[in-house]
């Protein structure tokens, strides 16, 4: 049977494995476990909670001492000076660097799905020389540590102009999410019955007239939860982001707003108003897919 | 790469896809010519991003070749790999970086399962609760790094102002050498112990519900049928969990970056943060090559070797 | 429920073996040969700029600079743009910032991609060495002395900010060449509470620490010393390497390479012994990883009796949104002073600051507009201009000139300072040299090293890497 992590985050009613209360004491030890719970959720969330907090507190109140948890004045002022730069209006670096996290996160979200799916689909469906080789190499590039990988990417792209540009990023940032994409889409290529596309040709359609006809409308949500993942990573990702860019205009938000401190004063309200507006897209797009989490986290290893 | 890893499920249509298509020759020339067509690309990226950018480190590893200062590169033959491996700053870096990854790895273990077991037990609110509990592993390593920055500073942070009411002292979570690694202990495990949660739960909500209805039946203990079902079952699922864990967190390089720079002193300096200050501060590319493709070496290695008892726990 | 399952046994390894091999040595003599190819063409000393300023573009053209993010990086962009329009229309200046703790990283790693997106690189006075010998940086030296008027300036001040090899502290070493000129001078200055320790500023470093334990203990909750203790940058090293100037110290011997059994002498370890068990006892819990910004914080929220902190970063503190001093920049300045640094045994203050130096990457077009814009940059009028909108001069005449010294509270600090600079080194290993200082001052800071060891271990450690050309492998560990 398979594990459906659909049933464990659906919010409906679920039978409980425990049998029903059968003894006295039973009931303290729920209330323990419920207390319990409650602890573990307070201090997981609440430096998300703080975090939003600082982030419509005056800079005066974000350093007070002790600190303020209620009483304080609420402004928005950061998540303007998140859009709108300080020096008389004008868009921030910081939006610029927003917008370059669209850029580059999108286009290799794209690129990596292009690649990937088609390719998940073939070692789904034919036999490979190797097969199993070539999947556990392609997952084994996924393996390495980044600030390895960065020296010799490093290297290449200046002989080929690549540094400080969007398409540097774009290319590395595809080239780690093919794996992914191809892991995680063979799951779902393997669920859906190669009996259709069979039929189909006993129809008289070709075999990639099949494929598109037949598989890919049913690898639709599949490939839309792959794809959210895959821009979850390049959405997030700073190693290669920190030295592979340099100027303004082609970096993206993570290494822009770790730029904010480190001047002559740190604005916490401005790290957290930015941090707040960055994490939100993520936050939305993770939920969409929450079914397939387990899938996406583990590289589609462990699927549902 | 040696033996391939065993990381996927059993499914229904692998036994199709195996099986080649009983169909004429021409047919068939046609169908692996697909599979060339959709594969070719995807391979070609990752040899050209991934394969060949590793075997130039390769061959940088026997040189002493320096980035900006150009020059020849000398080949030093296994000069590199004898300094690093004998050299006391890297040995100090290797426990640091094991202190790290087994306590907090570690410490995600406990807390996520306990977090899955305590939710999987709940009839209401489970679908909420799941999802608050994954936000922190969906925030970038930047955000989450600088906030805990400011969440632990010993003045103005939150922290020690809470501990600070309960009548207790500050707590110089940053500054000193035991708690600093503590402090990125803990970071990293506030962040990560949704992942081990999430695939734990997966585990658990697995766990059919006939067999506990027998061992009720069986008036067996509570203890007893959690030793019994839920962990055996739950087990292999939550190391895989961990293996992958372990290698997100033998990586580390951009919570040091952030929280600590690696302070004090070095006391927090990771493998992956002494790789870039080797490759970035003296631009010494040869040594720098030489120490990721051994940091490669070790992932290869131990995760190839915990497969292999997974395998082996799974066969017995 | 499924298991994870082995989903297959690897082929023969030893075919595998074998085809990796072939491809080692395939790629392995490849890239010998395209190394070879570019390493050849790679320059062994800084390329010249021309004497005279070629030709300037009549097109609009962007000149950009970078600097790390910090207010004199919007204040020169600002400047700039309003100023250099003036007799340039169409050029528009860009100052491109990254985190300071990437400053170094993100100039040096587009050097050594031989491609920059900047023209003018804003490098520390210690990265000279490492960018002349690589070639990075275009050798000024003819150019400043047809265009530039070098009599303006203090020597030591053109020296630190351009002349590669080093100049002896205090001095300008007239045959040296030249790689860059000033652009924004500064030093330390130390902040003090005229509310809390008087109006007086401490005038030995002994009366210095004695005023702020005194202080210390008269007002709970506020720490008497805030200063530089972070183990990124140049945090830590600069707090030490100024206290080691005071008590008589010295850094090393440039002209036999000597730092260990110099840095490490008597007068270095006392130097040590006093940042370490006097003035540290003295800062708050926790301060072991400040740096600029928290120091400031320190000031701005009344923590702190006195703090040392770099000019140019302390304009926020008149800042009344910034501040729980003061509702007013006046109300502020009543309660702090800013004074030049004590003496003890010298009277030597940090030298800090940048020069603009030009990228030998960049077009042609964009290197005589640079050269253009330092040009300009180095005037009387403009220079004066400079200190008004923010900034810190290096020409004599504009430091003294009531433009600059009316312009903010701490500027009579800097130019009383002037004379009394030292730099580090600035020798290529610079960057690895400054990391073994940070990283062993912090260890001693914060407890983690004993101060004796803390100082031998970077005398020891920094003569190796001064030493270790010509080992084989394993540089830089």
């Amino acid at each position: 049977m398979a594990v459906s992590v659909n049933e464990a985050v659906s919010a409906g009613p679920v039978p409980d494995h425990a049998p029903p209360a059968r003894r006295r004491g039973f009931r303290g030890r729920s209330v323990l476990e419920v207390a319990l719970l409650t602890a573990l959720a307070v201090v997981m969330l609440f430096p998300v909670l703080w975090m939003i907090e600082t982030s419509i507190k005056e800079n005066r109140d974000v350093y007070a001492v002790p600190a303020k948890f209620f009483d304080f004045k609420v402004t928005l002022d950061h998540y303007r000076d998140v859009f709108v730069s300080s020096g008389g209006g004008g868009r921030s670096t910081l939006s610029v660097a927003f917008l370059n996290s669209v850029l580059v996160a999108g286009v290799s979200t794209v690129l990596a799905t292009l690649l990937g799916v088609p390719a998940a689909w073939a070692y789904s469906r034919f036999s490979v020389k190797a097969k199993k080789d070539q999947l556990f190499f392609i997952l084994s590039t996924r393996f390495m540590p980044p600030v390895v990988v960065v020296i010799p990417i490093f290297l290449m792209y200046r002989q080929v102009g690549l540094i400080d540009h969007p398409l540097g990023l774009i290319l590395i940032y595809t080239a780690f999410n093919v794996p992914f994409t191809i892991w995680m889409m063979k799951g779902f290529v393997d669920e859906v019955p190669a009996e259709y596309e069979d039929a189909a040709m006993l129809d008289g359609y070709t075999r990639l007239q099949a494929f598109r006809k037949f598989t890919l409308p049913l690898l639709v949500p599949g490939i839309a939860a792959t794809a959210v993942f895959a821009l979850i990573f390049s959405w997030n990702e700073f190693v290669f982001a920190i030295f592979l860019t340099s100027s303004d205009n082609v970096r993206t938000a993570p290494p822009a707003i770790a730029g904010l401190i480190g001047g002559t004063t740190v604005d916490w309200g401005l790290v957290a108003a930015s941090s707040v507006v960055f994490a939100l897209p993520v936050l939305i797009f993770a939920y969409l897919v929450r079914k397939h989490l387990v899938a996406g986290v583990t590289l589609g290893a462990v699927r549902r | 790469m040696s033996a391939p890893v065993p990381l996927t499920t059993d499914r229904p249509g692998q036994v199709a896809s195996t099986t080649p298509p009983a169909r004429g020759r021409s047919r068939w020339l046609s169908d692996r010519r697909l599979a060339v067509a959709f594969i070719a690309p995807a391979l070609l990226l990752l040899l050209a991003m991934s394969v060949f950018p590793l075997l130039w480190a390769l061959y940088l590893s026997f040189t002493d070749y320096s980035a900006t200062r150009g020059g020849a590169a000398n080949w030093v033959w296994f000069g590199n790999y004898t300094a690093i491996l004998t050299s006391a700053q890297v040995h100090l870096r290797a426990l640091t970086t094991l202190i790290y990854v087994v306590g907090a790895v570690g410490l995600q273990t406990v807390l996520g399962f306990t977090i899955a077991y305590l939710i999987s037990r709940r009839t209401h609110g489970r679908g909420l609760l799941t999802t608050l509990f994954l936000v922190p592993m969906m925030l970038s390593p930047v955000v989450v790094g600088l906030f805990w920055r400011f969440m632990l500073d010993a003045q103005f942070g939150v922290v020690n102002s809470m501990l600070g009411s309960l009548g207790l002292g500050q707590v110089e979570w940053l500054t000193k050498q035991r708690t600093a690694l503590l402090s990125l202990i803990v970071v990293d495990t506030w962040q990560w112990t949704p992942f081990i949660m999430l695939i734990a739960l997966a585990g658990l909500t697995a766990v059919p519900k006939y067999l506990y209805e027998a061992a009720s039946i069986d008036r067996a203990s509570e203890w007893f049928r959690f030793r019994t079902i839920t962990l055996p079952l739950v087990w292999p699922l939550l190391l895989i969990a961990v293996l992958f864990r372990a290698i997100e967190a033998f990586r580390l390089f951009d919570l040091v970056y952030i929280l600590t720079s690696g302070g004090p002193g070095v006391s927090t300096e990771t493998l992956s943060f002494h790789v870039y200050k080797v490759a970035f501060l003296g631009f010494n590319t040869g040594t720098a090559s030489a120490y990721g493709i051994l940091m490669v070496l070790i992932v290869i290695v131990l995760t190839q070797l915990y497969l292999r008892y997974l395998n082996k726990l799974k066969e017995d | 429920m499924r298991y994870p399952r082995r989903i297959g046994r690897g082929s023969s390894p030893g075919r595998r073996v074998q085809l990796a091999a072939a491809a080692i040595v395939l790629v392995a003599t490849t890239m010998a040969a395209c190394s070879d190819g570019e390493d050849g063409a790679a320059q062994v000393s800084a390329p010249k700029a021309p004497a005279a300023i070629p030709e300037l573009t009549k097109d609009p053209l962007t000149l950009s600079f970078i600097w790390f993010e910090w207010p004199p990086a919007q204040a020169l962009e600002k400047f700039a743009n309003e100023e250099y329009k003036k007799i340039r229309p169409n050029a528009t200046i860009k100052v491109n910032t990254v985190p300071n703790a990437n400053w170094h990283d993100a100039m040096f790693t587009q050097f050594a991609a031989r491609k920059t997106d900047f023209d003018i690189a804003i490098l520390d006075s210690q990265h000279i060495g490492e960018a002349v010998t690589n070639g990075n940086i275009l050798d000024l030296t003819d150019f400043v002395k047809n265009n530039i008027d070098t009599s303006a300036y203090s020597p030591y001040l053109l020296a630190a900010y351009g002349q590669y090899p080093q100049a002896e502290t205090g001095k300008r070493d007239e045959s040296a060449s030249l790689y860059g000129l000033p652009l924004l001078g500064d030093t330390w200055t130390m902040i003090y509470r005229k509310d809390l320790i008087g109006d007086k500023a401490p005038q030995t470093w002994d009366e210095m620490i004695a005023a702020a334990t005194k202080c210390q203990a008269d007002n709970p909750g506020v720490s008497g010393l805030a200063f530089h203790q972070a183990n990124g940058s140049d945090a830590a090293a600069v707090t030490y390497n100024t206290v080691n100037g005071v008590y008589g110290g010295n850094l090393w011997d440039a002209k036999t390479r000597k730092i260990d059994g110099v840095l490490n002498d008597p007068a270095g370890q006392e130097a040590m012994d006093v940042l370490v068990n006097k003035m540290k006892p003295l800062t708050a819990k926790g301060s072991g990883n400040w740096f600029i910004d928290e120091v400031n914080a320190a000031v701005a929220q009344g923590k702190a009796c006195i703090a040392f902190n770099w000019i140019a970063a302390s304009g926020g503190l008149l800042d009344p949104k910034q501040s729980t001093l003061g509702k007013s920049r006046e109300q502020i300045l009543g309660k702090l002073g800013f004074a030049t640094l004590p003496k003890q045994k010298t009277d030597l203050v940090p030298l800090g600051g940048m020069g603009m130096h030009v990228s030998a990457y960049s077009s042609a077009a964009n290197q005589a507009e640079a050269l253009n814009f330092m040009k300009w940059f180095e005037q009387a009028d403009i220079q004066k201009k400079w200190a008004a909108a923010g900034g810190v001069p290096s020409r004599t005449d504009a430091i003294q000139s009531p433009e600059f010294l009316n312009a903010g509270p701490f500027n009579k600090v800097y130019a009383d300072s002037v004379p009394r600079m030292r730099d580090m080194w600035n020798v290529p290993e610079y960057a690895r040299l400054v990391d073994i200082e940070n990283t062993n001052v912090n260890a001693a800071l914060n407890g983690a090293k004993s101060p004796t060891d803390a100082l031998n271990d970077i005398a020891k450690e920094q003569q190796s890497v001064l030493d270790s050309s010509g080992k084989k492998g394993g540089g830089g560990l």
